[in-house]
């Protein structure tokens, strides 16, 4: 076993070495960068709904399926508790700027005086206050329902829109439901507001915001008469004084007092939907563990190989040891240690790797896959917990690796 | 160490054979009923041409194999039905065997192959330092603890070997030609310290020599062929 024979010998396990923690750390990259990421995002989302200036949505089903949004936005600001009840319809249409160019952007009708205190601290900080459109409670020109009123053809339009298509506050705007132009109806701008960066959702960039019945009789979803769902929105945002949007239970009987209004609506708190997002994520990484578990066991195989090669390769070794009748825990000792050392070293560079991946795809990814990469988060104790496992789980490679050292024929190995 | 080590055993081979399945029909019956009983506290010397099953019998003794038929007993105990722990403890506490090939553990040191049982017994690294380097100068290589086996000559890793085989203070010493490697001062030498060690602890030494000279020290010799003792002679 010396010279020449004895350097193959040892290139050859050195390969098998590199190739088991190799294993191991592919194994352990893989769980590293979709539980970051996915904790990130799903942390982030989290935030958002934590931070939001409202606790509590009233949605329907269907598009634009919440009717009387007017009065209905009456009757919850009644319940006790509550400090706004702001109604959101979105409906794409067409603006076509002063020199003529055409952009879809999404269109929000909000009643202006409801929508300004369901904003979060961090939104509020991007709009003008007071938001400068004409009519506060969106009640002249609504007029009960008539739709009589004067309207103000005030609107409101994102930073992104007024620097993409030069249009500022002064400039007017022409907002068609269909690519009919002529069916527009012409808005001044009134001001110009940031938005947030959003995360994997339709993005806030191309936004204007207009009262509620502008947006209404612009594009039918109010007076019509064929309209199937008049004074429609999509969502009521509610917002509850202080002391109730930290207490779940006072939240949960605002809750309750507004599904009583309107029994076919839903009426989730945030608070719920934070729980449920918590907990699809519990559910994720699971799967992601249980997915890599997959890799986990090539790479244990490959451990319990190497480890294997290691005894039949220091046979006579470990025969001298049992010869001179050093007990078992001693001679495994050294087969454990190897494996622990192998498997640590595996779940160190995978743990490396995944943070190197991730990093990779927040600075050269795509847009959507960069903004989630951005938002990984290395948990020290899941971390932690990852290589714990790996290097639980070595034991049974090493177990695996130790019997067959116990049984070696000690006159076998002697020879 | 323990100041009441247990009375050396009083060995015995009865009815033993050892043949080996060297692979297919091939075999070779290294030993034939052999009958023999060694009292405690002998000196034994052992002699036989190359092959005639001399290590076979120490490694039946010395529990490191098991006979094909007959029983070896310790103190008229059978060893037989011993678990392989059991035979291992029994080993590491009141064997100490100089391998015929020495074996060395090739990644220690001189020192620390010799500080290995006693580290597997529990001695507190102090001492068993301390006991290492004291057998080390017995043997004449208080100078060489921190040398590798690959860095010694074949006559110091003989005297590693017997060291470490003293090391635990085994009331059964078995040494497969221990002085084979020597020159006759160092011959001298070691067989000076097994008898020493031999009769201040009035343990059983069983050694295999080619050596007359050697032989001539034993109270008892044994002259093996073709796996059995065909001359047991006392006296020296
Ligand atoms: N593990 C084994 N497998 C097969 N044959 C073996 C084995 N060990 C020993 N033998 C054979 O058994 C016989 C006795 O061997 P043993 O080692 O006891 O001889 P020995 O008297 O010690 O010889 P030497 O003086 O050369 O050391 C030999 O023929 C040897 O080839
Ligand atoms: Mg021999």
């Amino acid at each position: 076993m010396r010279g020449p024979r004895r350097g193959r010998a040892l290139r050859h396990t050195r390969l098998q070495v590199v190739l088991a923690v190799a294993a191991i750390a592919a194994a352990v990259a893989l769980p590293v960068v979709l539980i970051s990421v996915g904790g990130g995002v799903s942390a982030h989302e989290l935030a958002s709904l934590q931070n939001a200036g409202y606790q509590i949505v009233v949605s329907a089903a269907g598009l634009h399926g919440i009717s009387h949004a007017h009065a209905l936005a009456e009757r919850i600001l009644a319940v006790g508790s509550v400090s706004a009840a702001s109604p959101v319809l979105s409906v794409d249409v067409d603006a076509y700027t002063t020199s003529g160019a055409l952009s879809p952007v999404l269109a929000e009708g909000v009643i202006p005086a409801q929508f300004g205190p369901t904003l979060s601290p961090a939104e509020r900080g991007l709009f003008p206050s007071p938001l400068p459109l004409g009519d506060p409670t969106d009640l002249r020109h609504f007029d009960n329902g008539s739709y009589s009123g004067p309207a103000t053809y005030d609107v409101l339009i994102s930073f992104p829109f007024a620097s993409a298509e030069h249009v500022g506050t002064g400039d007017t705007l022409l907002l068609s439901p269909t690519t009919n132009r002529s069916l527009g109806t012409l808005y001044n701008v009134t001001g110009v507001f940031g938005v947030l960066p959003t995360l994997l959702g339709p993005t806030g960039a191309f936004l204007v915001l207009l009262p509620l019945s502008d947006l209404q009789t612009m594009t039918g979803f109010g007076p019509s008469a064929s309209a199937t769902v008049p004074d429609a929105a999509d969502t009521v945002q509610v917002a509850v004084t202080g002391a109730v949007a930290v207490s779940p239970s006072a939240l949960a009987v605002v809750r309750g007092s507004i599904q009583a209004l309107v029994p076919l609506y839903s009426v989730t708190s945030l608070a719920q939907e934070a729980q449920q997002l918590e907990s699809a994520n519990a559910v994720l990484t699971g799967f992601y563990l249980a997915l890599s578990s997959v890799g986990l066991t090539i790479g244990l195989l490959f451990l319990a190989l190497v480890l294997l090669r290691r005894v039949e390769a220091e046979h006579r070794s470990i025969g001298i040891r049992r010869a001179l009748g050093l007990p078992g825990w001693s001679i495994a000792g050294g087969i454990v240690r190897e494996g622990l050392l192998l498997s640590v070293l595996g779940a160190l560079t995978g743990i490396l790797a995944g943070y190197l991946v991730v990093e990779g795809l927040a600075t050269w990814a795509t847009s959507t896959v960069q903004e989630a990469a951005a938002l990984a988060r290395f948990d020290p104790t899941v971390l932690a917990e990852i290589a714990l496992g790996v290097a639980g789980l070595s034991l049974l490679a090493s177990a695996v690796a130790s019997r067959a050292a116990l049984r070696l024929e000690i006159g076998e190995a002697l020879r | 160490m323990n100041d009441a080590a247990p009375r050396p055993p009083e060995l015995e081979l009865a009815n033993v054979s050892r043949t080996y399945f060297a692979g297919g029909a091939e075999e070779v019956r290294a030993l034939r009923t052999l009958d023999l009983r060694i009292a405690s506290g002998s000196f034994v010397s052992v002699e036989g041409p190359s092959g005639c099953g001399k290590t076979t019998m120490l490694n039946l003794v010395g529990l490191l194999d098991a006979p094909t038929s007959g029983e070896v007993r310790w103190d008229g105990h059978s060893v037989g039905g011993l678990s392989d722990r059991e035979r291992a403890r029994l080993r590491l506490r009141s064997v100490g065997f100089i391998f015929q090939r020495f074996y060395l553990l090739p990644t220690l040191t001189a020192q620390e192959n010799v500080e290995l049982p006693m580290r597997a017994l529990g001695l507190p690294r102090e001492d068993r330092t301390r006991r290492a380097a004291e057998l080390l100068s017995e043997v004449g290589l208080s100078d060489r603890g921190r040398a590798f086996p690959h860095q010694l000559s074949g006559g110091e890793e003989q005297r590693v070997a017997v060291a470490r085989a003293l090391a635990n203070q085994p009331g059964l010493l078995l040494a497969d030609e221990p002085t084979g490697e020597l020159d006759s001062g160092n011959t001298r030498a070691i067989l000076d310290l097994l008898v020493r060690v031999r009769s201040a602890r009035s343990a059983t030494l069983l050694l295999v020599t080619h050596n007359p000279e050697v032989a001539a020290r034993a109270g008892r010799h044994l002259t093996m062929r073709d796996g059995s003792v065909v001359r047991d002679v006392a006296g020296n």
